[in-house]
C-alpha cells in the first residue's frame, strides 16, 4: 500500500516503502493552466527536500518544482516531455513526473495527508 | 491600488473566468484553458471584453493637422468609415504607442493602449499647447476611454453571429473599415478589424449597453461554438499573426522602422522626428523565430549565433495552432535573414530555433472582401 503526501508547495509524494513517485497536485495543474512545458532531471541525479529538481512552463509562466522528499532519481516519465498536458489532464497518474530512492523516510513525517492539504489550499486560495 | 472593473466584470465572475490584474485592470486570463480559447478563435469564434482599451477622440478643424504630424502614417488616405493602424512618435522617433485612427469624418477616434492611455492624452495636450503643429483652438482632445467598452469578436463564424444581431449588410464591411449603428438606442461603432489575424469585428458602446451587448453576441454564438476568451489566448493570437505589442516589441526607446513597421512609415508626408528616422542608422530588427526543440523563449533571453548574442527574445509562447513555440525577438540587422539557425539561452541552457518572418499563420482577415 502506497501513502500519498502532499507539500506545501503543491508538489505530492507517492510512498512505497523506500521509493517515491512524485508530481504536482491538482490544484497546481489548476492555478498554472495549460502545461506546455517541463524539463526533469536525470537517472541517477540526487535531489533535495525543498530544493528545485525541475521547471514546468504553462502558457502563463515558467515555475520551479520542488522536491517533497530527498533521493536518488530511479526513473523519469520520458512520456511525459511530450505530453505536457498529461499535467493537466491527470496530475496524480499520467502526469506523474519521477521515481526516486528515498534517502531519508522521516522526511515524510513534515509533509501533509491528503485531508490536511486539502484544508491548506481551501486556505491558501482565500 | 484595487483594480478597475469593466462593465462586463460581474459577467466574467458568472462564467468562472481566472481573473488577474492587467495593467491596473481586473480582467480574464483565461475561463477554461488559454490553448482551447485560441484555438476556439481560428475553428469557430471567440469573444474578448477589450473594454480596458483607451479611447481618445481628436475634435477641431484642425484635428487630421494635427494628428498627421504627431504620426508616421498618412490619415489623409483614409475616409470617413475606415480605420488605419498607426504610432504616435516622441521626438527621437521612439514609440510612445501604436493605435487604431477611426476616421469619423472631420474627428478622429484613436484607441490605444490601456497602460499608455495616461501617457499619449498628456503627450496630445502639451503638443496641443505647444503650438507648433497646430493652433491650439483649433483641436480638441477628449479622454473618452471610461464611458466606452469593447468587445471583440474573432474568428470564422463570427460574421454570421454579427449578421444575426444587425443584419446581412454587416457582410458587406470590408477589413479595416467601420459603420456606425443604433443599439438598445446607443450609438456603437462596429469595425471589421482585431488583434488576431482572423477575421473579426470590434464593437465600441457606451458602458450602459455592454453586458446587453455581449449577451446578444453569446446567444447568436451558442450554435457557433463561440467560446469566451481571456487576455492570455488574445496574447497567443497575436503573437501567431506577428502583430507586435507595447512593451515586449515596442517602446519609447523603439523606432517603427528597426521594429519592422516600415509600411505605417510614409516619408513622403511631414510627422514629427522625420528627419530622425531619415537618417537612422538601423542595427537591429524585429523578427519572428520557431524553436526547433521544446521550450518557450521568453522575453528578455538572448538569442545567439556561433556563440556571440546576436539578439534579445521580445515575446515567446507556445502556438496550439502550429503545435510549436514560437515568438519574436530583436536580431542584429546583417544576421536578420529568415531561416538563419540560431540558439536561446533559456534558464542556462541553449536551446535551437530557427528566425522567420512574421507569417506564422495565414492571415483570414477580409482584406479584399
Amino acid at each position: 500500500m502506497s501513502i500519498l503526501k502532499f507539500s506545501k508547495t503543491h508538489e505530492w509524494a507517492k510512498i512505497d516503502n523506500n521509493t517515491a513517485v512524485i508530481g504536482i497536485s491538482d490544484y497546481a495543474q489548476h492555478s498554472l493552466g495549460d502545461i506546455v512545458f517541463i524539463e526533469l532531471p536525470k537517472i541517477k541525479d540526487k535531489i533535495k527536500a525543498g530544493s528545485q529538481f525541475g521547471t514546468i512552463e504553462s502558457t502563463k509562466a515558467a515555475s520551479e518544482l520542488f522536491s517533497p522528499l530527498s533521493g536518488e532519481v530511479l526513473e523519469i516519465n520520458k512520456d511525459l516531455i511530450n505530453n505536457p498536458q498529461w499535467v493537466n489532464e491527470s496530475p496524480l497518474e499520467k502526469g506523474w513526473m519521477v521515481k526516486i530512492k528515498i534517502e531519508n523516510s522521516n522526511e515524510a513525517n513534515s509533509l501533509m495527508d491528503e485531508a490536511v492539504y486539502k484544508d491548506f489550499v481551501v486556505k491558501e486560495s482565500h | 491600488m484595487e483594480p478597475k472593473k469593466t462593465p462586463l466584470y460581474q459577467k466574467h465572475v458568472e462564467n468562472n473566468a481566472h481573473i488577474v490584474d492587467f495593467s491596473g485592470w481586473a480582467l480574464p486570463i483565461e475561463y477554461t484553458s488559454i490553448l482551447k480559447e485560441t484555438k476556439a478563435v481560428r475553428t469557430t469564434c471567440g469573444l474578448f471584453d477589450a473594454s480596458h482599451m483607451g479611447e481618445i477622440i481628436i475634435k477641431g478643424v484642425q484635428a487630421l493637422d494635427f494628428l498627421q504630424a504627431l504620426t508616421p502614417n498618412d490619415i489623409s488616405k483614409t475616409k470617413p468609415g475606415q480605420l488605419q493602424y498607426n504610432v504616435f512618435l516622441n521626438e527621437k522617433a521612439g514609440i510612445i504607442d501604436d493605435l487604431m485612427v477611426y476616421n469619423l469624418g472631420g474627428s478622429f477616434l484613436c484607441v490605444v493602449n490601456a497602460s499608455n492611455i495616461n501617457k499619449v492624452y498628456t503627450h496630445l495636450c502639451r503638443a496641443k499647447l505647444e503650438g507648433k503643429y497646430v493652433k491650439p483652438d483649433n483641436v480638441e482632445i477628449v479622454d473618452e476611454s471610461p464611458e466606452i467598452s469593447l468587445l471583440s469578436l474573432q474568428g470564422p463564424a463570427s460574421s454570421k453571429i454579427i449578421s444575426e444581431i444587425f443584419g446581412k449588410d454587416i457582410n458587406n464591411i470590408k477589413y479595416m473599415h467601420f459603420v456606425q449603428l443604433n443599439f438598445k438606442n446607443k450609438n456603437i461603432i462596429l469595425s471589421r478589424s482585431g488583434y488576431t489575424g482572423e477575421d473579426g469585428f470590434e464593437l465600441y458602446c457606451p458602458n450602459g449597453v455592454a453586458v446587453s451587448l455581449w449577451d446578444a453576441i453569446l446567444e447568436k454564438g451558442k450554435k457557433y461554438n463561440l467560446c469566451l476568451c481571456g487576455l492570455g489566448s488574445r496574447d497567443v493570437l497575436r503573437i501567431e499573426a506577428g502583430y507586435p505589442l507595447y512593451g515586449h516589441e515596442i517602446n519609447d526607446c523603439t523606432n517603427p522602422l528597426e521594429a519592422s513597421l516600415n509600411w505605417v512609415v510614409k516619408f513622403k508626408k511631414d510627422f514629427i522626428a522625420k528627419d530622425k528616422l531619415e537618417s537612422a542608422q538601423i542595427k537591429r530588427l524585429r523578427m519572428g523565430f520557431v524553436m526547433s526543440d521544446r521550450a518557450i523563449a521568453r522575453q528578455g533571453y538572448s538569442v545567439y549565433s556561433n556563440n556571440k548574442i546576436i539578439g534579445e527574445v521580445t515575446s515567446g509562447t507556445f502556438s496550439p495552432n502550429l503545435d510549436k513555440f514560437i515568438g519574436m525577438a530583436y536580431i542584429d540587422k546583417e544576421l536578420s535573414k529568415p531561416g538563419a539557425e540560431v540558439t536561446i539561452k533559456i534558464r542556462d541552457k541553449f536551446y535551437k530555433a530557427q528566425t522567420s518572418d512574421f507569417n506564422f499563420i495565414k492571415s483570414r482577415t477580409k482584406k479584399g472582401a
